[in-house]
């Protein structure tokens, strides 16, 4: 055997290959190699395919591109020096050069001089030739002379092919066209996000939480960028912005994108993990095996149809089958109901019954629960916390502890150094005395250790109440939610999570705290990301007493100002309070019409109605 | 007694109470009702239950559960509030896997009160640190 370099370059080739170029105009290294091979191992198999494809080529017949990619590439080798060769003389009909298909069919038209005109003029000339084949330019680029874009559809791109001089222009050259298969490359930019969002807003149901990205490509919006979604990062990217901003999504459909490879979505039962329905038809996805990394995804109905993947079974079962060994929920395969799948009785299923905001023991209690919350939390978010010495029994008792939540540490969420010191943890603090000294009492003790922690914000919205206990003597309220740190030292305000249960007694005309345990930890990523967001049915009510509203009972805040002007009548007749303080009245009482005269007649007896109210 | 001790004592109550309450919801849930007075309230998330036998059966039904406390804290509640009966109040957050699921961060507050010589509870309160509605937003 002659050693290979010795035939790689033998003396002669250089000048042979000079000469060609200079005629030919062009010439590269492949060029060079591959003649180099067929004068020296005539006899080899890729012989065949190189005939064959020059065969192909001259007959103007369509290949058959059923084999293998290195095959493909020889017959687009094959046609581009083709092409060269023949580059000086005229093309003729009928001897154009054969676009072939190719695995994306996304064909890049490159136009050498087409910037030398006016784009309108281009697009208006190529529309009218190629009709009726729908013409949709995509991601048109301008460099120096040349203009490029992109077509989706071999039939365009091939008709388009056809056209390469064929097309007069405004100053008598003919425009040149050159087709080649390609798709453009993508830069994931901030704006480009922001253009996928707002196409993906459009395409959201929100009634049936379904995403409808068929053909997104082809969206009127994406027109001017390249938004495939066969493209690994146009769907990564994609993917995250649904975990972003509608992790509720139930049905996804991603029908006609071309989609090829699916391995880069390893973690999508993360980001989508109530994805119920999803449609996978008409992409060219070619193996079962392909779908594994969607295996997690808790889906129950499945469309593959028209990917190459489903004509490798041939008996139905054993395509259910695989498909079901992935999703093993599926209940309904390319639109037919399958039959259950035979399980066990014990459910593996991790079912929690689902939150509720409010509980409440008694209703009786919603009031006053609405109306301590209030002011208490007014209080505590408005600067001077002195104010709740009044909220607090004269031997309140007060403890806190603090812990990272799960998955947290000072590492990656913000410091809870502040509130480590007191940290009154009884797994931590063994020693007795120690345990003594944390727990504050007495409600100067008490209010003058709140005033000393940060300012905060609440979010009454994220708040759940629960109120366990309501006697005569005593109410037990649990409270948690949200509050935002402010002017604590950290880069950006923490956003926290508290969890408070307050043993509230009767105290006078009111209510006062008599034990009370603060838990304070992070917000997690979930919780922050709902921080501070006002439910939208809110919006549309009037009154801010409403949102705070813990109860589901129709709110009576919601009462309408003619009933209000009879309320405050009515009062004033009862009670012989002026209009002005019946209102007065019912206000802090939220219009609850029992409550207020429940009120008026208590402080009546203590006598604590100041003269004026009853000035008429 | 005196308010020290009460103190004292509300603490290793609650050492004690938390140990053998979460060994119960994660291994022994058939004798979880022992725990609760027979007209005591769990609220779970938001769900009440009243009385002792429908907490248990509400157990039950729950997938099974390995309960973490990170922190506990305890205090004696007010005589007057209590009628003089000794009660403590007991806070505690932790973590909780659902068949072995990711943990869940979780605070839990109870109110346990001295009934003949047995700890019983009369109010339990369960949340587990997540958004609420997070369908809806």
């Amino acid at each position: 055997m002659p050693k290979p370099g010795k035939y790689n370059n033998p003396p002669w080739k250089k000048q042979f290959n000079n000469d060609h170029d200079s005629r030919g105009n062009v010439g590269d290294n492949n060029n060079r190699r591959v003649n180099l091979k067929h004068n020296r191992y005539p006899n080899k198999g890729h012989q065949k395919n190189w005939s064959a494809s020059i065969r192909a080529h001259l007959e103007d017949e369509d290949v058959d591109m059923g084999s293998s990619s290195f095959d493909r590439q020889k017959k687009i080798y094959n046609n581009k020096r083709n092409g060269r060769t023949g580059s000086p003389v005229p093309h003729k009909m009928g001897e154009r050069r054969k676009l072939l298909e190719s695995p994306t069919n996304w064909f890049r038209v490159t136009l050498p001089y087409g910037n030398k005109y006016d784009k309108p003029f281009i697009l208006r000339s190529l529309l009218e030739r190629v009709t009726p084949i729908p013409f949709i330019p995509f991601a048109w680029r301008a460099a120096g002379n040349s203009a490029t874009f992109f077509v989706d559809d071999y039939k365009l791109a091939d008709k388009l092919n056809s056209l390469d001089r064929q097309i007069h222009c405004p100053d008598g050259f003919k425009l040149i066209i050159r087709v080649h298969s390609g798709s453009p490359n993508v830069d994931i930019t901030d704006s480009l996000k922001e253009t996928l969002k707002l196409t993906m807003a459009k395409r959201y149901n929100l009634a049936n939480k379904a995403l409808d990205l068929t053909k997104f490509h082809a969206d009127p919006h994406l027109q001017d960028v390249f938004c495939a979604l066969f493209k690994p990062i146009i769907l990564l990217t994609v993917i995250e912005i649904i975990s972003e901003n509608i992790p509720e999504l139930e049905a996804l459909n991603l029908n006609e994108n071309r989609i090829q490879v699916l391995n880069h979505l390893k973690k999508i039962d993360k980001k989508l993990p109530n994805l119920k329905i999803l449609h996978l038809g008409n992409n060219k996805i070619r193996e079962m095996a392909m779908l594994d990394p969607l295996s997690g995804l808790p889906v129950v109905e499945l469309v593959l149809d028209g990917n190459p993947l489903c004509t490798k079974f041939r008996e139905q079962e054993t395509y259910i089958s695989e498909v079901r060994k992935r999703f093993p929920k599926v209940v309904k395969l390319d639109g037919i109901d399958l039959p259950p799948p035979i399980g066990f009785d014990i459910v593996e299923e991790v079912r929690l019954p689902p939150s509720v905001q409010t509980y409440l023991c008694s209703a009786e209690a919603q009031n006053i629960v609405r109306q301590f919350l209030q002011q208490y939390f007014e209080i505590f978010d408005g600067g001077s916390r002195q104010t709740l010495l009044q909220a607090y029994h004269e031997q309140a008792k007060f403890s806190l502890t603090s812990a990272y939540s799960y998955g947290q540490t000072p590492k990656n969420s913000s410091w809870l150094s502040w509130y480590n010191t007191d940290n009154r943890n009884l797994l931590r603090v063994q020693d007795h005395d120690r345990r003594l000294k944390l727990l504050k009492q007495g409600h100067l003790a008490v209010v003058s250790f709140l005033s000393e922690m940060p300012d905060t914000k609440h979010d009454i919205h994220s708040f759940t109440v629960d109120l366990t206990l309501f006697t005569p003597q005593l109410l037990l309220l649990n409270v948690s939610g949200i509050f935002k740190e402010l002017r604590s030292g950290h880069k950006s305000a923490p956003i926290r999570h508290f969890f408070r249960t307050l043993v509230i007694v009767p105290a006078g005309s009111g209510f006062c705290i008599a034990n009370e345990q603060l838990h304070i930890t992070n917000a997690t990523e979930q919780q922050i990301k709902n921080a501070f967001k006002t439910p939208i049915i809110h919006t549309t009510q009037p009154g801010p007493e409403v949102n705070a509203a813990p109860a589901p009972v129709p709110s009576t805040s919601m009462v309408d100002g003619n009933t209000k002007q009879q309320m405050i009548q009515t009062m004033s007749q009862q009670s012989g309070m002026n209009l002005e303080w019946s209102q007065k009245c019912l206000e802090e009482t939220n219009w609850d019409f029992n409550r207020a005269a429940f009120i008026f007649t208590e402080l009546q007896k203590q006598g604590t109605i100041p003269a004026e109210a009853f000035v008429k | 007694m005196e308010l020290k001790a009460k103190i004292d004592q509300s603490c290793r109550t609650a050492e004690e109470f938390t140990k053998l309450y979460y060994e119960s919801t994660d291994k022994r849930r058939h004798l979880i009702s022992k725990l609760y007075l027979d007209n005591g309230l769990l609220t779970w998330n938001g769900n009440g239950i009243i009385g002792n036998e429908r907490i248990q059966k509400f157990y039950m039904e729950l997938p099974s559960t390995d309960h973490v406390i990170t922190t506990l804290d305890a205090q004696p509640i007010l005589d007057n509030a209590v009628n003089g009966q000794l009660s403590f109040l007991i806070q505690v957050s932790g973590t909780v896997k659902y068949q072995d699921k990711t943990p869940k961060t979780f605070q839990e507050s109870f109110v346990i009160t001295a009934q003949n010589d047995k700890w019983k509870i009369v109010s339990d309160c369960f949340r587990l640190q997540e958004p609420l509605n997070t369908d809806k937003n």
